[in-house]
C-alpha cells in the first residue's frame, strides 16, 4: 500500500500548530470551503499524507469525514475564520492518469506529491504540474511536496531539486514526512494562507 | 463504524417523509400559485422535442426560481434552512418524476452509448479477475461487493436524482467501508484512492447497472446544482470516471498479455453470439421474447416467426441433400435440435459440391443471426424503459416500481 511503514500515534512536530496563521487572509472570509485535489503516483503516499493531517487535528466537537479517499478537515484560523478544505484524492496508477482532468476540474488547490526515495515519482509530479498549469483553472493554488523525508538514508531526489522546480513554476514547496508528521501541519496551513479571499463584499 | 446496510436505509427513510411533506404542503389552498407554476412549467415540456442540454438549463433555473418563490412564500414563513430545503428535494422529486421519460435517456445517441457501454461490460465479465486491475487479495471480499452491486443496480430503478445519487454514495460508502475495515484487519494504511478506484471499477463490471450513461447524464443535468458538491461530488466523478475507463479500456488498461486480452474479448464476442442464436433455435426463445407484452411483441415473434419457417424449411432441405451425415450430423451442437451440418467439417474432406450447401447454410445463419439481433433490440429498449408511469397529474405515478426493473437488467449477465 502506499505508505512507508505505519503511523506511530504519536503527534510530534505539530507543536505551534495554526498559530502560523495569525497573519493569514483577510477577516472578512469567514468560512471559506476548498477543493483540493492530490495528484501524484501511487505508493507516494498521498493519501498518508491527508489521514495524518485529518487525525492529527482530531477534534470530537468537529465534523471530520474520513472516508479512504475523499476526506474533509475544517481548520479554525487565529482570525476565527475557518477553511475547510475538501480533499480529493486520485487514483495514482498510470492506467488512470488520462482520468485526473475529471478530479482537478475546479479545485482550488492542487498539492502534487512526489516520494524524496524515487526519481520517477519526482518526474510523475513535473507531469502533473504541466498538465495543471495547461488545464487546471488559472488562480489555481499548486504546492509541491516531497514525501517520506524520513528516509535520509534512501533519498535520490535533493531537495534542491524540488526547491528549485517549484520556484520556476510559482508553486509553494515543502518535504513532509507521513511517517512522523513532520511538516504535515505546515503544509496545509501554508495553502491556507495562499488561498485568494473572497471580497467583503460577498 | 456504520454497517452498510443500516446506513443505505437510513438514508432512504427522511426523503420519504420529506416528500410526503412536500406533497402535503402543495395541497395546501394556500400554495396554489406554487402548484400552477410547477404545473404550467412541466406541460410546458410537452411543447418542444428532447433537447438535453437546454431542457437541463431550463429545469435548473426553474430550481432557482422556485427556491427564492418558496423561500417568499407564506406557507414558509420564519421557515427553517433545512425545511426550504426539504422543500426543494421534494419539488425536485415532483417535477423530475413527472418529466422522468421525457428527460431520461432522452436522445438515440444516449440509448446507443448505454447499450455500448453494457455490450462491452458484458465482454469483460466473461474475463475480468481483480487481479487484472492489480486489486489486492484482502480487499476482494465477495459478500461487500455483492452489497455495492446491489446499492449501484438500484439506480435504474429510482426517478429522483436525488436518490439515483444516493444509490451511488451508498456503492461508494460500502467500499469505504471495506478498505476501512481491510486496513485495520491487515494492519496495513488506507490506500486512499489507488485502492478505491479499481475496487469501484471492478465492481461496476460485476454489477453492470443499466443505463449507466443515462444516469450519469440524468444526475450531471437534473440534480440540484448547489447540491452535487463536496462528497456527493467526489464520488459521482469516480462513477463518471470508472465509466470512462471501462469505455476506453483496451489491451493497455489491464494488467495482462495484449494478445490475451483481445484473445479473450474475441472469445467472449463469439460467445455472445452463439448465446444469442441458440436461445432462438429453441421455441421457449421465442415464447420469453414473445410474452413481454410490449407493443412490438406481435413484430418480434412475426420477425422471430419467419426466420425460423426459413431456418426450417433450408434447414430440412440440407438434411435430405445433406452431406454425408457421418461426418457432419452432429446435432449436439445447438440445443434447438437443428443440425448445422459443417461444424465438425474438415477443409480438406470438403468437396466443390460442398460449396452450394455451406453457402445455403452460412445465408440461413446470417438470416437467423441479424433477425434475431433485430428482435432483441426491438425487445431490449421498452424492456429497459418500460417502468414509466405515465404523468398525468396523478400522484399514483411517483410510487416507485422498484421490482419492475430487474427485468431490465441484462439477461446476458452471467452472475
Amino acid at each position: 500500500m502506499g505508505c512507508s511503514g505505519s503511523v506511530p500515534a504519536r503527534s510530534s512536530g505539530q507543536s505551534g500548530g495554526l498559530n502560523n496563521l495569525e497573519n493569514a487572509g483577510s477577516s472578512d472570509a469567514k468560512n471559506l470551503r476548498v477543493k483540493l485535489v492530490l495528484l501524484g503516483d501511487s505508493g507516494v503516499g498521498k493519501s498518508c499524507i491527508v489521514l495524518r493531517f485529518v487525525r492529527g487535528q482530531f477534534d470530537p466537537t468537529s465534523k471530520v469525514t474520513v472516508g479512504a479517499s475523499f476526506l474533509s478537515q475544517t481548520i479554525a484560523l487565529q482570525d476565527s475564520t475557518t477553511v475547510k478544505f475538501e480533499i480529493w484524492d486520485t487514483a495514482g496508477q498510470e492506467r488512470y492518469a488520462a482520468l485526473a482532468p475529471l478530479y482537478y476540474r475546479g479545485a482550488a488547490v492542487a498539492v502534487v506529491v512526489y516520494d524524496i526515495t524515487s526519481p520517477d515519482s519526482f518526474n510523475k509530479a513535473q507531469y502533473w504540474v504541466k498538465e495543471l498549469q495547461k488545464h487546471g483553472s488559472p488562480d489555481i493554488v499548486m504546492a509541491l511536496v516531497g514525501n517520506k523525508a524520513d528516509l535520509h538514508e534512501k533519498r535520490e531526489v535533493p531537495a534542491q531539486d524540488g526547491i528549485e522546480y517549484a520556484e520556476k513554476n510559482g508553486m509553494f514547496f515543502i518535504e513532509t514526512s507521513a511517517k512522523t508528521a513532520d511538516n504535515i501541519n505546515q503544509l496545509f496551513e501554508e495553502i491556507a494562507k495562499r488561498l485568494p479571499r473572497p471580497s467583503p463584499s460577498s | 463504524m456504520d454497517t452498510s446496510s443500516s446506513s443505505s436505509a437510513s438514508a432512504a427513510a427522511p426523503s420519504a417523509v420529506t416528500f410526503y411533506d412536500f406533497l402535503d404542503r402543495m395541497r395546501n389552498p394556500a400554495s396554489l400559485d406554487l402548484v400552477r407554476s410547477i404545473k404550467s412549467f412541466i406541460v410546458s415540456f410537452s411543447f418542444n422535442n428532447a433537447n438535453p442540454e437546454n431542457d437541463g438549463k431550463r429545469v435548473q433555473e426553474f430550481f432557482t426560481t422556485m427556491e427564492s418563490a418558496i423561500k417568499d412564500h407564506p406557507l414558509w414563513a420564519n421557515a427553517t434552512i433545512e425545511a426550504i430545503e426539504s422543500a426543494m428535494e421534494g419539488l425536485e422529486k415532483y417535477v423530475m418524476t413527472k418529466l422522468f421519460s421525457r428527460t431520461f435517456a432522452s436522445t438515440s445517441e444516449d440509448v446507443k452509448i448505454d447499450q455500448e457501454i453494457s455490450e462491452k461490460i458484458c465482454l469483460l465479465q466473461t474475463f475480468l479477475r481483480p487481479e487484472h486491475l492489480d486489486i489486492p487479495t484482502f480487499l476482494q471480499n465477495e459478500a461487500s461487493w455483492l452489497l455495492a452491486e446491489k446499492e449501484l443496480q438500484k439506480i435504474n430503478a429510482l426517478k429522483a436524482p436525488r436518490e439515483k445519487v444516493l444509490c451511488i454514495m451508498n456503492c461508494c460508502r460500502i467500499i469505504n467501508n471495506l478498505l476501512l475495515n481491510a486496513s485495520i484487519s491487515e494492519n496495513v494504511e488506507l490506500g486512499g484512492a489507488d485502492d478505491f478506484l479499481p475496487v469501484l471499477i471492478y465492481i461496476i463490471i460485476k454489477a453492470n447497472p443499466p443505463q449507466l450513461h443515462s444516469n450519469i447524464k440524468f444526475i450531471q443535468l437534473y440534480r440540484r446544482q448547489a447540491m452535487l458538491v463536496s462528497e456527493a461530488a467526489y464520488y459521482f466523478t469516480n462513477l463518471v470516471s470508472a465509466k470512462t475507463f471501462i469505455l476506453d479500456l483496451n489491451a493497455k488498461s489491464l494488467s495482462m498479455e495484449e494478445t490475451e486480452f483481445e484473445k479473450s474479448m474475441q472469445a467472449a464476442r463469439l460467445a455472445n453470439k452463439v448465446t444469442l442464436i441458440e436461445e432462438s433455435t429453441t421455441s421457449n426463445g421465442i415464447k420469453t421474447l414473445g410474452e413481454q407484452g410490449h407493443p412490438e411483441r406481435h413484430d418480434v415473434t412475426r420477425i422471430e416467426a419467419s426466420a425460423m419457417s426459413n431456418d426450417r424449411k433450408s434447414l430440412e432441405e440440407q438434411r435430405r441433400v445433406g452431406p454425408s451425415q457421418r461426418i457432419y450430423g452432429n446435432n449436439t451442437i445447438t440445443s434447438g435440435g437443428y443440425g448445422y451440418p459443417f461444424m465438425e467439417a474438415e477443409a480438406s474432406r470438403l468437396t466443390t459440391g460442398d460449396v452450394e450447401k455451406l453457402l445455403s447454410v452460412y445465408k440461413d445463419v446470417v438470416r437467423k443471426y441479424t433477425n434475431l439481433c433485430r428482435a432483441v433490440r426491438h425487445v431490449s429498449v421498452p424492456m429497459t424503459v418500460a417502468p414509466i408511469p405515465h404523468f398525468e397529474g396523478n400522484n399514483s405515478s411517483f410510487k416507485q416500481p422498484a421490482t419492475k426493473t430487474s427485468a431490465s437488467t441484462d439477461s446476458k449477465r452471467g452472475e
